[in-house]
């Protein structure tokens, strides 16, 4: 049965030439599992946001969307759940119960069944011990679950979620994801689902959709739409098992997930006669460079009474080195920054920069040519209403005269490619645009040594590589990059050294290829598929490399 | 605070209003002194060790202070006990100095357990139906007040880092928090259009609604409120005729020890040590059942 079925949609925002879709059309059939796949800006949310009548976006429309007769005419607002990115726009009321029973309320049913309703569905999503608790005080998982909650409540027919897991860490993203796949599967709620993380959610879908500046270039199953759409710039963000059939040139169908990738390499490895093991990486000899960032002993609790967080931490970063600490939530992570930058005072233990205790720096010096701290919401970096004037001001108080400072911030821009951003209003761009606008306003205090705090946090494999290029480019100015991140990928594609943080100490500090393939869980899927066949290899194209040989 | 605070969101704020009411207007000094008494017992059982400390350390010198500097000002009262430049410090200012002390810190104790107990949600709920819109968006505004302080307070942190205003003087201070106010406008404003859409894109606004709440009216509760209601009147009505009247000046009259004021008392007393007398018997309660295990 077709519940949704959009025709040659085609959307244009006002004051704005080009168009944000064109020419779509799908339809959605009861029960299914749609993921929607495609880059920031590709037009994603816009589409998902027609779909819901009371959050579309203003513009010229054309074409239609046209509705099963059951969601009423026009579309009951609680036939719809939708559920967004960001928790703190989406949940309206400040107790769990509350943001519970809202939806219901809106309908006017009785109390009674609000209380069977609320207190059921707080069972089924694993909020009971939450009901009367403030929704301030649950961590950024458990709001997610609690939005999708309060939008299942209301027994909608169609659930739209936008990115919903790309604030959460992997391990509360995938049990977000299960739990979406069993609202699905226990109650037939069509999902329609759009994500850029597709390692695990492309194994979740029935249909996949993707698109590209606005127009759908593909619609079919997960397997064929990989295979349809192999040589698109989409497919990099793709899952890695679909990524080493390319690189292996294997017949389909593509395998979408871990397993199925594995079975793929099993094969290629027992067709080839070679021993099938990775060549080593010749080790570059030679002195290491000092130095930049150290820490010893360090010890740091929040209360007097309360755990210790880090507990006797040591770690050196040294000049022109990108350092990766992994880590789950809630380990201490952004606390270690803290602690490093000055912003947080261990109560034993020592931070040095350069050859200075960090203590001794006076009256801000630590942070002119010192040290940087980026954040993990870049919003907090901006205070002004658009990216130059945050640039300019950040010079200004270095010292410098208007003219000047003017001249070098547009300078800056230029160099890394954020020149066109730079009259727009930072709380307008994209995850991935406002990232690098904040490492550029950081970047004019010339630190020495940068500490990114989850710095891929909600960006598309495109950003993430464009990310991981400028910090490789950093890093060969000779400054020091000490990266904390649950991006286990990103991690591996990046560092010269990764550690793993846990119970307030760095474990098992090493080279990326030592680090993960030590590893079983924390590691990468390449890394997964290969193990036991391709020993060594944590990348795709070391196995399809390794294979070829 | 678990037996007490369990009780319905009305028994308990007409329990408080009535304490608070009697504790200041009735001014009688049997009735401050067992307001005062059993608001300390009940507040002692909410607050922890070291919260107990720091309330002791605010109330005492406050007392001291209150009554020090009634006599100051008021120099009525029959027995001089010196002179300060020309003005008498009289034994009876001194006593209605204790008096007054005596009659804020109960006020400020009851105050104090009322924050505690009757929370935002309780109060929405009883105000709620009388303008259901307006308690909503007071639901929806409480739900900003920490969520701004820690985007402020992340802003500020950034900002620090980045080497901006980070000197530590106060100047630097001031400024960066003033530029973090200012960013904090436009991100607020922000989320709160894009909280209103969700409201709508959620049925809000769509004709008739209902309004839920969490709680319940048990017989306990009616039982507590009638209690309330019944001592309430017995002693509003020894009140209007007199039966409690006490002056201080210019000397304090004798106190009423005839049945009817000795009842009020007895009834006033009842009522103020009832939240804690709930919450020992169910503290006593719990330690038999953990002692039979």
């Amino acid at each position: 049965m077709e519940l949704l079925t959009v025709k040659d949609l085609s959307f244009t925002y006002p004051k704005t030439d080009a168009p944000a879709l064109e020419n779509i059309s799908f339809s959605l059939k009861q029960g299914g599992f749609y993921l929607l796949c495609g880059y920031t800006g590709c037009g994603k949310t816009t589409l998902l946001r027609l779909l819901k009548p009371e959050l579309a976006p203003f513009g010229a429309l054309s074409g239609s969307i046209r509705y099963a007769p059951e969601f009423g005419d026009p579309p009951a607002p609680h036939e719809i759940g939708m559920v967004t990115q960001d928790p703190n726009e989406q949940i309206v009321t400040d107790k769990v119960w509350h943001e519970l029973a809202f939806g219901l309320e809106n309908m006017g049913l009785e109390q009674e069944t609000i209380r069977v309703r609320t207190g059921e569905t707080a069972s089924y999503f694993g909020l009971a011990e939450k009901f009367g608790a403030s929704t301030e005080a649950l961590s950024g998982g458990e709001k997610q679950l609690l939005s999708l909650a309060a939008a299942v409540i209301t027994a909608p027919k169609l659930l739209l979620l936008d990115e919903p897991t790309s604030q959460l860490d992997p391990i509360t993203a995938m049990n977000f994801l299960d739990t979406l796949k069993r609202v699905n599967r226990d109650f037939g709620i069509t999902v329609f689902l759009a994500e850029h993380r597709l390692e695990e959610v492309f194994s979740l879908a029935d249909t996949v959709l993707a698109m590209d500046n606005g127009r759908l270039i593909a619609c079919d199953t997960p397997s064929k739409v990989c295979e349809q759409l192999k040589d698109s710039r989409l497919f990099m963000g793709f899952p890695s098992a679909a990524r080493l059939w390319k690189a292996l040139d294997a017949p389909a169908p593509c395998p979408v997930n871990v397993r199925e990738g594995k079975a793929l390499l099993q094969n290629s490895v027992k067709s080839k006669t070679g021993d099938g093991s990775l060549s080593q990486p010749a080790k570059v000899d030679g002195s290491l460079p000092p130095p930049a960032l150290s820490a010893k002993g360090l010890w740091f609790r929040y209360t007097k009474d309360g755990p210790d967080v880090l507990k006797d931490l040591s770690l050196t970063l040294r000049h022109g080195e990108i350092f990766s600490i992994l880590g789950a939530n809630g380990v201490g992570k952004t606390t270690l920054l803290q602690t490093l930058s000055g912003v947080r005072r261990p109560y034993h233990g020592k931070v040095r920069l350069f050859d200075k205790n960090i203590t001794d720096y006076k009256r801000g010096a630590l942070y002119r040519n010192g040290l940087s701290l980026l954040p993990q919401d870049p919003k907090t970096v901006f205070i002004k209403d658009t990216v130059r004037q945050d640039l300019v001001e950040i010079l200004r108080a270095g010292g410098m005269k208007k003219e000047e400072a003017a001249e070098k911030a547009a300078a800056a821009a230029d160099t890394y490619g954020v020149a066109p951003l730079l009259d727009r209003n930072p709380l307008d761009l994209s995850g991935g645009e406002r990232q690098k606008c904040a490492i550029v306003k950081l970047l004019l205090t010339e630190p020495r040594v940068i500490l990114l705090d989850e710095p891929t946090k909600g960006l598309d494999a495109y950003s993430k590589f464009r990310l991981a290029a400028l910090l490789r480019q950093l890093a060969g100015e000779g400054r020091a990059v000490l990266c904390v991140t649950h991006d286990i990928e990103f991690a591996a594609l990046i560092s010269d050294a990764c550690a793993l943080l846990f119970d307030g100490v760095l474990l098992a500090a090493g080279e990326p290829h030592a680090f993960f393939t030590g590893n079983t869980f924390y590691t990468t899927a390449a890394a997964r598929m290969a193990s036991g066949l391709v020993p060594g290899a944590i990348f795709v194209d070391e196995i399809a490399a390794a294979v070829r040989t | 605070m678990k037996a007490f605070s369990r009780l319905h969101p009305l028994p308990l704020f007409t329990y408080f209003i009535i304490m608070l009411l009697f504790s200041m207007f009735l001014r009688n000094p049997v009735i401050v002194a067992l307001s005062l008494l059993g608001g300390g017992a009940f507040a002692a059982t909410l607050t922890d060790k070291r919260e107990k400390l720091s309330d002791l350390k605010f109330y005492i010198p406050l007392s001291l202070l209150i009554t020090v500097t009634n006599p100051l000002y008021s120099h009525n009262g029959r027995t001089p006990l010196f002179f300060v430049n020309g003005n008498a410090f009289t034994l009876e200012a001194i006593e209605y100095g204790v008096f007054i002390a005596a009659m804020i810190i109960a006020v400020l104790l009851w105050s104090k357990s009322y924050s505690k107990i009757v929370t935002s949600d309780k109060f929405l709920y009883l105000f709620g139906r009388a303008a259901p819109k307006t308690a909503l968006i007071l639901s929806v505004a409480l739900r900003y007040v920490p969520i701004l302080k820690r985007q402020a307070e992340k802003t500020r942190a950034a900002q620090k880092t980045l080497g901006l205003y980070s000197t530590g003087s106060i100047a630097d201070n001031v400024v960066s928090g003033a530029k973090v106010y200012s960013s904090l406008v436009g991100w607020s404003i922000e989320n709160a259009v894009e909280t209103g859409r969700h409201m709508r894109s959620r049925g809000w606004g769509r004709g008739k609604r209902t309004c839920f709440s969490v709680f319940r009216f048990r017989a306990s509760d009616g039982v507590f409120l009638g209690f309330t209601l019944l001592a309430a009147v017995l002693l509003g009505l020894s009140a209007s005729r007199g039966l409690l009247a006490f002056s201080f000046y210019p000397t304090p009259t004798p106190l009423p020890v005839t049945a009817l004021p000795v009842a009020a008392y007895i009834c006033f007393g009842a009522l103020a040590f009832l939240p804690f007398l709930i919450e020992t018997e169910e503290n006593i309660r719990w330690n038999c059942l953990r002692s039979k295990i």
